[in-house]
């Protein structure tokens, strides 16, 4: 009955087979063949799964070789010197500091093109066709008039439904969302927060009063629990996001928080 | 068998390759091919299938893993310290906590993206929340990579422990490092246990077997004591304490006389003293080990005192033993087993069960009643039948008493009891034939007029017509039944008879240059073949006998008086009947088209040199040659076809 480590105390008592190191020796050394072999004959779903792990494996080594060469490489780290330049040496520093200059320039134009200058400028359109789905109705079946809506929305906590005589609109219950998750761009972090509202649609009025979120619909959501204040003093709770996402797609709403 | 096997834990899969099992299963398992023309619902049950397949596959296989590790709860509180001691209890708890919460989250991803998938409107759509789906899902085992390595881990110790049955007769062995646990284990089972001069050579339990008065007897040697407070102990001493602890066993403390150990007597006492609560309604023995070096008798007056303690104490017998000069093993051995047993029938004797068993038991010892003698009673002629027989028995001599006299002379002799035959003739060689027959055909002396006597009986039943057939009484219809079908017979014969002598049909039934041989249809002919058969043709003159025609269709007679000559040109030697002029052929193949002779000629040669040379490329003897040389060629009917082309590997 072999118990506890019965796998090193037998090579303790025996040994390896004799040719073990061998064996090791020439496994290792027919390991590429036997990996080219394999990168010419998987197929499918096998082959996929094999080149993105070779990829990952080849990206590895090659960090790892120029981390090695930077090692070797003795960098100079050029001292500015005090006290004059020579013409010729002073558009080094120049130009570094033009850099510089440039980014500000960029930072106070982005500044002042306004609000509503957000991370997703253009949407696409979405037609009334893609949005609604015409419902039958009657008894048989020839009136349509009433409309589903197929994106994600969102619902307020007091709403109640019509009654279906003169419900226009249905928003499906497995399509209301009432969370999202959204990013801080500053602080680069998510959270997963309620939404308090769809603020704006792009594609229409309506959809901003239906409360359709599609990519770019900008929500209110509510920051209470990140704790940000105004400067006098009050906790924000409500604060402007734009969907980065096709929530219909994706089963979740994504947003970046506008600041 | 034991109660504890923990070898049949499946193996838990690193999270890359778990998250790789399961989706590849669902790309096995499930439908692949689905177009964007389907009706919706099933392009949303397509990929519902998938998400919810995938989600059960998550979930019976984490099942799978929270199920086969043991519950501490459930298990022995020997097991449940032993593992605590080993993996630490509450790492191991969160680790399988945290799967069942993985699989929870599961569970709700896949009800969360079914609901969605219900409302997909296109392929593309339904096509994303899968992906999703199955995105999350992945992402929820990546997460459990730590604990799913950490079980893996464990799984593989839980394997390797030795399969202790805490519920069986137990003997264990403890005591300081190096004191000979391990050699007094090695003697009494064949667990070969690993000895060596140096301590905490014995890391983990060790289980063997031994048997005494027909019984099994587990053995545990454990990991040597220090003698410090169970704080301070590391793992490999806990490991002990548990062993001690849980079972309910006899504990032999090993000590070492000789203190070769590296620890002295007065340590060795003194661990005993401290562990001494572990030994509690426990049967407890002391080994006094090594004494081949130094016998108890011969230590000196200090040390005896430091012993005296422990010598004393009479509910505990002192054994001496020494694992080298093997003196003393099996006395020790024997010992803690007897003891052991002793105690565990005393406990069960304690316990409600053992009465049902005692009432049911009842060995009668009947007393005497008086002295008298009461014997057997045996009748006088089965007395002397007896007595005869042994007189008989001790005068016979045996052919065995005979070889034990003569010894190396002894030569068995069979045909001394052929005691009919006369003395001179009995030793003689009987050959297996004499005068070309067989010795043994005349062994019967009364052979031949054993079969004269056959003969006779059969002549007998031959005269008397035994062997007659049967007479059958025939009458008028039965015999013109027989003889008509004796004609019918006959006839067949004639048929057949001729059939076989016409000449063979392989060549066509009616050579070209042969007339046909058109049967002439005659009233006549056809009245006498009927007569011939036996129909009355009486009084059928005047029946419509209506001479045949010949339908159009197979209206070619030959023409008649025309000398047989070889067909030459297009027009055969066949007549149209119904126009009487010559039949009209269509040209042959290959003059067809063909004007006249010239490029008639020509052609032909174009054939030819045509035909030689496709003969020539394919080695054909002749233009009717279809021979294929290889209709598997090797190359295409080799292994398997990629996704490449057919003729291709």
């Amino acid at each position: 009955m072999p118990q506890n480590e019965y796998m090193e105390r037998h090579r303790k008592l025996y040994g390896r087979r004799l040719d073990y190191e061998e064996r090791q020796r020439k496994k290792e050394a027919r390991a590429p063949k036997k990996r080219a072999k394999m990168a010419r004959e998987l197929r499918g779903m096998k082959a996929k799964l094999f080149q993105k792990q070779r990829r990952n494996e080849k990206i590895q080594m090659k960090r790892k070789i120029q981390a090695h060469e930077e090692k070797k490489v003795k960098k100079q780290a050029e001292k500015v010197e005090d006290g004059a330049l020579p013409t010729y040496l002073l558009d080094r520093g120049i130009q570094s500091s033009a850099k510089v200059l440039s980014n500000m320039i960029k930072q106070k134009r982005k500044e002042k093109t306004g609000k509503w200058d957000v991370p997703i400028p253009k949407v696409r359109a979405q037609s009334d066709a893609e949005v609604f789905k015409v419902l039958r109705s009657g008894k048989t079946k020839r009136k349509a008039w009433k409309r589903m809506v197929t994106k994600v929305t969102y619902v307020g906590e007091n709403f109640t439904r019509k009654p279906p005589k003169y419900e226009r609109f249905i928003r499906p219950m497995a399509l209301r969302f009432n969370k999202a998750h959204v990013t801080h761009p500053e602080l680069k972090a998510t959270f997963y927060l309620p939404i308090i509202g769809v603020k704006k649609n792009p594609n229409s009025a309506m959809y901003t009063s239906l409360g359709v979120i599609t990519k770019g619909t900008v929500i209110e959501v509510n920051i209470s629990e990140l704790g940000l204040v105004t400067q006098t003093g009050k906790v924000v709770w409500g604060k402007y996001a734009q969907v980065t996402n096709n929530p219909e797609n994706d089963g979740c709403i994504n947003a970046i928080l506008l600041v | 068998m034991s109660l504890y096997n923990f070898k049949k834990i499946m193996v838990v899969p690193p999270a890359t390759s778990f998250i790789d099992i399961m989706l590849s299963r669902t790309q096995r398992k499930t439908p692949t091919v689905v177009h964007k023309h389907y009706k919706i619902s099933r392009i949303r049950a397509f990929y519902m299938r998938k998400v919810k397949y995938t989600q059960q596959n998550f979930h019976d296989r984490l099942s799978q893993i929270i199920q086969d590790f043991p519950k501490l709860d459930d298990i022995h509180p020997f097991y449940a310290d032993l593992i605590n001691v080993l993996f630490e209890k509450d790492h191991y708890k969160l680790a399988l906590g945290q799967l069942n919460m993985a699989r929870h989250l599961i569970d709700n991803v896949a009800k969360e993206y079914v609901r969605l998938l219900k409302y997909g409107d296109s392929l593309y759509r339904c096509k994303q929340l899968k992906k999703a789906a199955l995105g999350r899902m992945a992402t929820i085992i990546k997460r459990q990579k730590d604990n799913l390595a950490y079980l893996e881990t464990v799984r593989q110790h839980l394997s390797r422990l030795p399969t202790i049955d805490p519920y069986t007769r137990t003997i264990i062995l403890t005591g300081f490092p190096n004191v000979g646990k391990s050699s007094f284990m090695n003697k009494i089972t064949r667990a070969e246990v690993e000895v060596q001069p140096y301590a905490f050579t014995t890391k983990s339990l060790f289980v063997g077997h031994t048997d005494y008065k027909y019984l099994r007897w587990q053995v545990i040697d454990t990991p040597g004591l220090l003698d410090r407070s169970l704080e301070d102990r590391n793992v490999i001493e806990m490991q002990a304490i548990t062993a001690l602890a849980h079972l309910r066993a006899c504990v032999l403390y090993i000590m070492d006389i000789s203190e070769n150990c590296g620890h002295t007597l007065e340590e060795q006492v003194h661990l005993y003293e401290s562990i001494k609560p572990l030994f509690a309604n426990k049967p407890l023995m002391i080994v006094i080990n090594k004494v081949d070096i130094i016998k108890l008798d011969e230590l000196d007056e200090a040390r005896r005192n430091v012993l005296a303690n422990i010598l004393n104490d009479e509910n505990v017998p002192v054994i001496q033993m020494s694992t080298v000069s093997e003196e003393g093993v099996m006395e020790a051995k024997t010992e803690a087993c007897e003891r052991l047993l002793g105690f565990r029938v005393d406990h069960k004797m304690k316990t409600k069960k053992v009465e049902n068993i005692l009432n049911r038991l009842h060995v009668a010892m009947p007393e005497k009643r008086d002295t008298k003698e009461r014997p057997a009673f045996i009748p006088e002629s089965v007395m002397q039948k007896r007595e005869i027989d042994a007189a008989i028995r001790q005068k016979r001599k045996l052919e065995k008493d005979i070889e034990e006299e003569e010894g190396d002379d002894y030569i068995l002799d069979l045909k001394k009891h052929y005691v009919t035959i006369p003395e001179e003739e009995r030793y003689d060689i009987i050959p297996e034939f004499l005068d070309g027959h067989n010795i043994a055909d005349y062994i019967d002396p009364d052979i031949f007029e054993k079969l004269e006597e056959l003969e006779r009986e059969e002549g007998m039943r031959l005269e008397n017509g035994f062997y007659d057939p049967p007479k059958l009484n025939i009458d008028e219809t039965l015999q013109e039944i027989r003889d008509m079908a004796r004609q019918i017979r006959t006839k067949r014969f004639i048929l057949r008879d001729n059939k076989k002598l016409a000449p063979k049909a392989d060549k066509p039934k009616i050579p070209r240059h042969k007339l046909p041989h058109i049967r002439e249809r005659k009233v006549e002919n056809l009245k006498n073949t009927m007569e011939e058969l036996g129909v009355d043709m009486s009084g059928k003159d005047d029946a419509n006998f209506v001479k045949s025609q010949m339908s159009l269709r197979r209206g070619i007679a030959p023409a008649i008086g025309g000398s047989i000559q070889k067909k030459k040109d297009k027009e055969s030697s066949a007549i149209v009947k119904s126009t009487g002029q010559p039949l009209k052929r269509k040209a042959p193949k290959h003059e067809l088209g063909l004007s006249n002779v010239i490029t008639k000629k020509k052609a032909q040669v174009m054939a030819k040199h045509d035909i030689a040379k496709k003969l020539k490329k394919m080695c054909l003897k002749g233009e009717a040659d279809r021979f294929i040389g290889d209709l598997k060629p090797k190359h295409l009917f080799s292994g398997k076809r990629g996704s490449g082309k057919t003729d291709r590997r």
